[in-house]
């Protein structure tokens, strides 16, 4: 009823303007109502929609907003950028920022990361214990990774794989190398075989670069070392979208990129 | 639908991995960087000239305003509005994943 009351109001406000200023506030009213919806995805507004603004309909809030991007779209204050640090000035506290306190709790929470990737529905560090085969005879995780506490695994090689990476877990990250992702940009890895041989195979391959076998090779970058080795057989294929144009060639070398003894990634490459 | 993936470019460093920005956002400060999500490497803007260092016995990234892991939950992929406000629009690439 009330939007009813509030249209016929706006009909009778466009009658009393002239007719080329009704043009012009039409088409600006028509631009409106295509661009909301976009101007709110690409830049993460709230813009109202015409509807609600006649009371046909609520704004629309985001059930769940996330912290960041409103501190970035709706603070009113003034905000300082310098190199690659903004800093507000406003009163108003990330809830973010109120909520992670220390580095251990970050580690041990089990909520995902807030991004654009695609999401695991697996809950963080709980992948390794919760899905992976044991062998019953010496619990050994996928076979061959000894249980070392504290959701942390050790291969026979004695490279480490334990939480951390985006998806909670790095079990779970270089899972996501025995799959293609064909839409990703770039090339993606994939390792043909299930876990436990890709396992065995990133411990082969750290075992090849460490002693210096033929086509193997060890870099160190910024605290943490890139392992290299090249397989008899293909191991793989590339995978991604420069593996979908490239019609996905056969891939023999393997990379591993450790710190310390921690696995942070291993995948096929060329 | 499906959210954009928003990356400078293919990793220099490990070959597969996409460098994307990274927020992180700790007493109302923002700091924006370029994280590879494959290896973790580091860099403090897109011209990818400055790397961000990290000692072998750091097993997540970390933030170098706040210390925090850069896995943690105060932190995330940027947003388009992020990208914009960090001055980095012209010089990231969009992609439908
Ligand atoms: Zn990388
Ligand atoms: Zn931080």
């Amino acid at each position: 009823m009330v939007s009813r009351k509030r249209t016929d109001s706006a009909i009778n406000t466009l009658r009393m303007i002239p007719t080329k200023w009704a043009i012009v506030l039409v088409v600006l009213l028509i631009g409106y109502v295509l661009l909301q919806p976009r101007i709110n995805q690409w830049l993460g507004w709230n813009l109202p929609s015409v509807a609600s603004l006649v009371g046909d309909e609520k704004p629309t809030t985001k059930k769940e907003p996330k912290p960041t991007k409103e501190v970035v779209s709706k603070e009113k204050t003034s905000e300082k950028v310098s190199g690659n640090v903004a800093e507000k000035t406003s009163e108003k506290k990330s809830e973010v920022a109120q909520a992670t306190t220390t580095k251990t709790a970050n580690r041990t929470s089990d909520s995902g990361p807030k991004d654009s990737a695609p999401k695991n529905s697996a809950p963080k560090n709980s992948a390794p214990k919760d899905s992976a085969p044991k062998d019953s005879a010496d619990d050994r995780i996928h076979g061959i990774l000894k249980d070392l506490g504290r959701n942390r695994f050790e291969s026979p090689e004695g490279l480490v794989y334990g939480p951390g990476s985006e998806e909670g877990h790095r079990l779970k990250h270089i899972e996501r190398h025995l799959e293609d992702q064909p839409s990703r940009p770039g090339p993606h890895g994939v390792f043909d075989g299930d876990m436990k041989e890709f396992l065995v195979a990133i411990d082969r391959a750290f075992a090849m670069a460490n002693k210096g076998a033929k086509g193997s090779s060890k870099k160190e970058d910024e605290g943490a070392v890139v392992y290299e080795a090249t397989f008899e057989k293909p191991i793989g294929f590339l995978g991604g979208s420069d593996g979908k144009r490239r019609k996905n060639p056969a891939l023999k070398k393997m990379r591993v990129v450790v710190r310390g003894k921690s696995v942070i990634t291993a995948f096929p490459v060329q | 639908m499906t959210s954009p993936l928003i990356y400078v470019e293919s990793c220099p460093i490990c070959g597969d991995g996409l460098c994307r920005i990274r927020i992180c956002v700790t007493n109302q400060r923002l700091t924006g960087l370029v994280l590879c999500d494959e290896c973790e490497a580091m860099w403090t803007d897109p011209s990818m000239q400055e790397r961000i260092e990290s000692s072998s016995s750091e097993t997540e990234p970390s933030c170098p305003t706040c210390n925090q892991s850069l896995w943690g939950e105060q932190s995330h992929w940027a947003s388009i509005g992020e990208v914009c406000l960090l001055g980095w629009f012209d010089r990231v690439r969009i992609a439908k994943v």
